[in-house]
């Protein structure tokens, strides 16, 4: 009986038949996954999902990744090694007064699906609505003293801001909050984008299907009323290791991504096979801060001690590959304020360390350092350790996820943020300094402000450089306040990193000077 | 039976309520302020107060978790503020991923691990029983992790046979299974080595019972009382180790979604924890904890159907 059930499920086979499949099988083996990739196809790298598609609720880089693809504004950042804006939906913009600034529209700049041209009242709307208390928008302090819109006719209108704001032409109007919406749209759609894909568009690509934790598809938006896109289809894929990414990239699954510090030596040094790597100066800055108001560290002479006793180019030798090179202090090269030099040299000073904590008379000094679990600054957190020994000083590494971490400093969450003592960080940045000293302020402290730094000649000069319309006047503000942040002995800054493309090239991506992909302007080699 | 079924059932859901209510604690007690976490530096004091009263952390931890309880009693799961959607459509657009990647696992480790074990037990003390028994070790050895980059550097760089990322296209079954082979593989392979042992053991006590030498006295093929009589009786712990193997394949889900870029629990578990966005973590978790009691529900039922002893000793 058994016997004839296993002959029922026998499936006759002949040997040739078998031989057949076996050798469709190869053949298809053989054939590259890649063979199939169209041209026409672009798939680029976004390293975590970006939240949605109202500004209203955009925190970063990964909206912008998405906006710029389908949304457009008044300007646009260029790509390239220099940062600098050029017109996009604004036919001419200018700054008609120290808190105004006039602005024309193109003509016959198209919403999609059916929605109509692009009006002064679009931008109204897209602007005025961060400034409504109800919205809760996150971007809002990008718009620093912006008012409102005054639409002067169809397509003009006028920016107000209540006193002189500096950044709304390297923040405002270029990222984010620039962003301009479809008024009529989003008003039908009650007041905020929440549909699953954007009830209208106006940028070179539309939104077609968003996959939950996987892509975004996009493609050529039939309406974009500029020249049209070269790719037929764009795919933001969420690739949250950078490691997969790399071998994404080697497969051909991707065309752009970012890849480690890690791996930019070997990159350079040997290529995958149709692919070019890039690398750009980063605007992020690394540092490590020391919690001034920590009564073990009332001493300042205690504070340079540790601040000497780092030594800049070991940490970029084993934590950054050698690839990034050491900062001057929070403004990234290019941007204004930044510094030609540290007023501590970049290199450890292990004698005039030990002489400072002999002048303090500490004969022993143990420390401790709260570092996010990430390899680069849990590396600087051991490299420090093995070298400020030198000096007498024991580290003590206390490494967190990055739930636990970011609210070590937060006064909301606790009271350890009294006991902090060094910590490494890296905060992410606009191109504008104000970005930059903002987190250093003493209102800040309790929040992002973790070496609890307060210096009113530093208040007074953040508040005043946000107004400042003179480059210069303004560049030497923001190295003063460098200088303070560094004389207070609690920062020692170690650089802004890099970041590295690695790209097909049979693509021409175009990037801002940081690295970051504008993938509205990639083109097809 | 009956009864039976429903003694495991009642402890099954009292085993969901408990894990899930002390998961709850655990979580809201970690450090780390959410409204720090998930708004970012640019959010003002009174986004955050509000925020903070949208998700109800002001309440006691006690009020929290009858919240919760409610909630997901009215079919509720929350919603997930940092992206404003419910979070049942976050967790259920993942769960048929981590689903099809956990089957595939099984499917990889049932079918690999049987045969390797018996064909280990049909060759026993043989130099092929030798080297099945260091690769069945080698593969319980070998992390997942490793398999994974492996995996992709072989099959998806060098031979460019399978994608290194993503789920496949929608709608195309052909698609997501050809998505689905690396990661599942990857899962399943430290699972080969679990089964092919327990099959290999299993097999031989059946081998030597008395209704086996039987069989054989009747003079059955070889082939016949091996895969036929033995094997049916011998894989029911490998069925039972792969029931409960289920919570270990959804930990190395996590990984693997990550690694290859696939949607799914693990992946929305793993954003959610370090983003402290406790609506979605508490019903991912809701729903793989469910998952998991629920397959090793079926397993013991499974089990019990299969062989009788089991359910008069429970």
């Amino acid at each position: 009986m058994n016997t004839r059930k296993s002959d029922t499920l026998h499936i006759p086979l002949s040997r040739r038949q078998i031989l057949a499949g076996a050798t469709a099988l190869s053949a298809a083996a053989l054939f590259p996954v890649a063979a199939w990739a169209d041209g026409s196809r672009l798939n680029v790298r976004a390293y975590l999902e970006p939240d949605d598609y109202d500004p209203l609720d955009a925190s970063g880089f990964l909206e912008e990744l998405l906006y710029g693809c389908i949304y457009r504004k008044l300007i646009q950042y260029v790509p390239g090694e220099e940062w600098a804006w050029q017109l996009d939906l604004a036919e001419s913009i200018e700054q008609t007064s120290p808190t105004t600034i006039a602005f024309t529209l193109k003509q016959g700049q198209m919403w999609s699906d059916g929605f109509g041209e692009i009006t002064a009242e679009d931008v109204k709307f897209s602007m005025d609505r961060h400034m409504v208390e109800e919205n809760n928008s996150r971007i809002k302090p990008d718009l620093g003293t912006f008012t409102h819109v005054e639409v002067t006719g169809s397509h003009s209108g006028i920016i107000h801001m209540e006193r002189p704001f500096a950044p709304i032409w390297t923040i405002a109007l270029p990222y984010l909050a620039g962003t301009v919406i479809c008024k009529a749209a989003v008003e039908a759609a009650g007041g905020k984008i929440t549909t699953a894909v954007p009830p209208a568009v106006s940028g070179p690509y539309r939104v077609v299907e968003h996959r939950l934790g996987e892509r975004w598809v996009l493609e050529r938006n039939p309406d974009f009323s500029g020249e049209a896109a070269d790719f037929e289809r764009v795919d933001l894929i969420v690739v949250v290791d950078d490691s997969a990414a790399e071998i994404a990239k080697e497969a051909g699954d991707v065309d752009f991504t970012s890849v480690g510090a890690g791996s930019v030596a070997r990159l350079r040094d040997n290529p995958p096979a149709g692919a070019r790597m890039t690398v750009h100066p980063a605007l992020f800055y690394h540092w490590v801060g020391l919690n001034v108001q920590n009564p073990k560290f009332a001493d300042i002479r205690v504070r340079q001690a540790i601040m000497h006793a780092i030594d800049v180019p070991s940490i970029m030798q084993a934590a950054f590959f050698d690839v990034a090179e050491p900062s001057t202090g929070i403004i990234a090269p290019g941007l204004i304020g930044h510094r030609p030099q540290t007023l501590i040299a970049p290199q450890a000073d292990f004698a005039r360390a030990r002489a400072l904590l002999d002048e303090a008379g500490i004969d022993r000094l143990q420390i401790n350092l709260d570092v996010l679990n990430n390899v680069i600054h849990t590396t600087t957190a051991q490299v420090m350790q093995a070298m400020i020994a030198q000096a007498g000083i024991d580290l003590q590494i206390s490494v967190h996820e990055s739930g636990s971490f970011w609210s070590l400093g937060v006064a909301s969450d606790g009271e350890r943020w009294r006991d902090l003592e060094l910590t490494i960080k890296r905060f992410s940045m606009t191109p504008d300094p104000y970005y930059a000293t903002a987190w250093f302020v003493s209102e800040q402290i309790g929040d992002w402000n973790w070496e609890q730094f307060s210096n009113a000649e530093f208040d007074r000069l953040h508040d005043e450089a946000l107004s400042e319309t003179d480059p210069a006047r303004r560049d030497e503000m923001y190295r003063r306040m460098q200088d303070l942040m560094e004389e207070s002995g609690g920062y020692r800054f170690l650089t802004h990193g890099v970041t590295a493309n690695l790209f097909a090239d049979s693509i021409v991506p175009a990037t801002r000077p940081d690295g970051q992909p504008l993938v509205q302007f990639f083109r097809r080699a | 039976m009956l009864q039976y079924a429903f003694q495991r059932i009642l402890l099954a859901l009292a085993i969901v309520f408990v894990a899930i209510s002390a998961l709850y604690t655990i979580m809201i007690t970690l450090p780390g302020d959410p409204t720090t976490v998930l708004l970012g530096p640019r959010a003002t004091p009174e986004i955050r107060a509000e925020f903070r009263a949208n998700m109800g952390l002001d309440d006691p931890v006690l009020m929290q978790i009858g919240n919760f309880w409610t909630r997901v009693l009215a079919g509720d799961l929350g919603t997930d503020f940092n992206r404003n959607r419910p979070v049942a459509e976050a967790v259920f657009n993942a769960l048929p991923h981590t689903m099809a990647l956990v089957f595939g696992a099984i499917f990889w480790s049932a079918s690999l691990g049987i045969l390797l074990g018996a064909f280990s037990a049909d060759n026993r003390n043989s130099w092929l029983d030798r080297i099945s028994g260091i690769l069945s070790v080698g593969f319980i050895a070998a992390p997942s992790f490793v398999v994974a980059l492996y995996s992709l550097l072989i099959f998806s760089v060098t031979l460019r046979w399978f994608p290194t990322i993503g789920a496949g296209e929608p709608g195309d079954l052909g698609s997501r299974l050809y998505h689905l082979v690396l990661p599942s593989f990857a899962i399943g392979l430290a699972w080969v080595g679990y089964v092919a042992r327990i099959v290999r053991a299993s097999m031989l006590e059946t081998l030597g019972e008395n209704y086996i030498r039987t069989a054989r006295a009747f003079g059955l093929p070889r082939r016949v009382v091996i895969y036929n009589y033995a094997l049916r009786v011998a894989i029911l712990p490998a069925v039972q180790v792969l029931g409960v193997g289920i919570g270990g394949m959804l930990s190395s889900a996590v990984f693997a979604e990550i690694v290859f870029s696939r949607p799914g629990i693990g992946a929305l578990i793993y954003d959610s924890v370090s983003g402290r966005n406790y609506p979605v973590v508490m019903g991912s978790m809701l729903v793989a904890i469910g998952f998991f009691v629920t397959c090793a529900l079926i397993a013991d039922l499974v089990n019990a159907a299969l062989d009788p002893r089991h359910r008069v000793k429970s």
